[in-house]
């Protein structure tokens, strides 16, 4: 950053060291996290986490990934909140003598840039209660609903809303894509 | 330490009927996408309740972040399964069962 425009060369080149080091300490402390603080376990750890660090900068999308921690701290509550009421949804469901089950199927559109963020708010649509994302084709999500009666779409929009916020995807970026 | 144990233990024990419910849902539920929802949402309620109690219990620092670690990657294992397992299904033509 200090050397020159952020399109240049030199810019990039030091963008991608710092992705890579990022990438190599988180995969570290993953490493030891799991394996515990046996450092014969580095045997096999160093090459592992040299593997997935440069497996994750191969696959992930050029796009940088940038995380607020203002929007994390509003999204691991709200996140969590939600799963718990999914897991009591389903239980209620699952062990009633009725039948309370109303699937269906409802298309939502994402304003969400394509890359993480999409991704990120597609896979959470499953944990979230009585939604399952089943489909994306572009911007467009398929989402199985166990019960057409509840406030889907509301839901989808307030977790849309709560990923923009920790993805800093700002409302005019997100308006323009 | 004994408070921080037996309340682990409490939340060991709330997190199996998730399980169960989980598992009642995948035999009761009507089809393969109802079975989904069963499995992922409740599993991962459950899972998180006892990964909270043995963490509470354990009183290390390295075994709760281990816990904590393997709940994250179950998380994004069972979301991302969930998902092609529905997508794979929806390619396939299966029709979700509706009420009629």
């Amino acid at each position: 950053m200090r050397n020159g425009t952020p399109s240049s060369p030199s810019h990039i080149l030091s963008q991608y060291a710092r992705r890579s080091l990022v990438r190599f300490v988180v995969f570290s402390f993953l490493w030891y996290a799991l394996a515990g603080s046996d450092k014969a376990s580095w045997i096999i750890g160093v090459p592992a986490v040299l593997f997935a660090t440069a497996l994750s900068l191969m696959l992930a999308s050029s796009s940088p990934l940038r995380i607020s921690s203002a929007g994390a701290f509003h999204f691991i509550p709200f996140f969590l909140r939600q799963s718990f009421h999914g897991g009591i949804d389903v239980m209620r469901r699952a062990l009633s003598f009725q039948q309370l089950l109303d699937p269906g199927l409802v298309s939502y559109t994402t304003l969400l840039p394509e890359g993480s963020a999409r991704i990120f708010f597609v896979n959470t649509i499953s944990l979230l209660p009585g939604t399952l994302s089943a489909e994306l084709h572009g911007n467009r999500v398929t989402i199985h609903t166990l019960d057409q009666g509840l406030p889907i779409w509301a839901n989808i929009q307030r977790l849309e809303y709560h990923v923009a916020a920790l993805m800093c995807i700002s409302p005019e970026k997100k308006e323009s894509s | 330490m004994n408070i921080l144990y037996n309340s682990g233990t409490v939340l060991i024990i709330l997190g199996l009927p998730f399980f169960l419910s989980g598992t009642v849902g995948l035999i009761r539920f009507p089809d393969i996408y109802t079975r989904l929802h069963a499995l992922t949402k409740a599993d991962n309620v459950g899972l998180g309740c006892i990964v909270c109690g043995l963490a509470l219990q354990s009183g290390s620092w390295a075994v709760t972040a281990k816990l904590l670690l393997i709940w994250l990657l179950v998380l994004i294992a069972s979301s991302a399964s969930c998902h092609l397992i529905a997508r794979s299904a929806m390619h396939k033509n299966i029709q979700p069962w509706t009420r009629s």
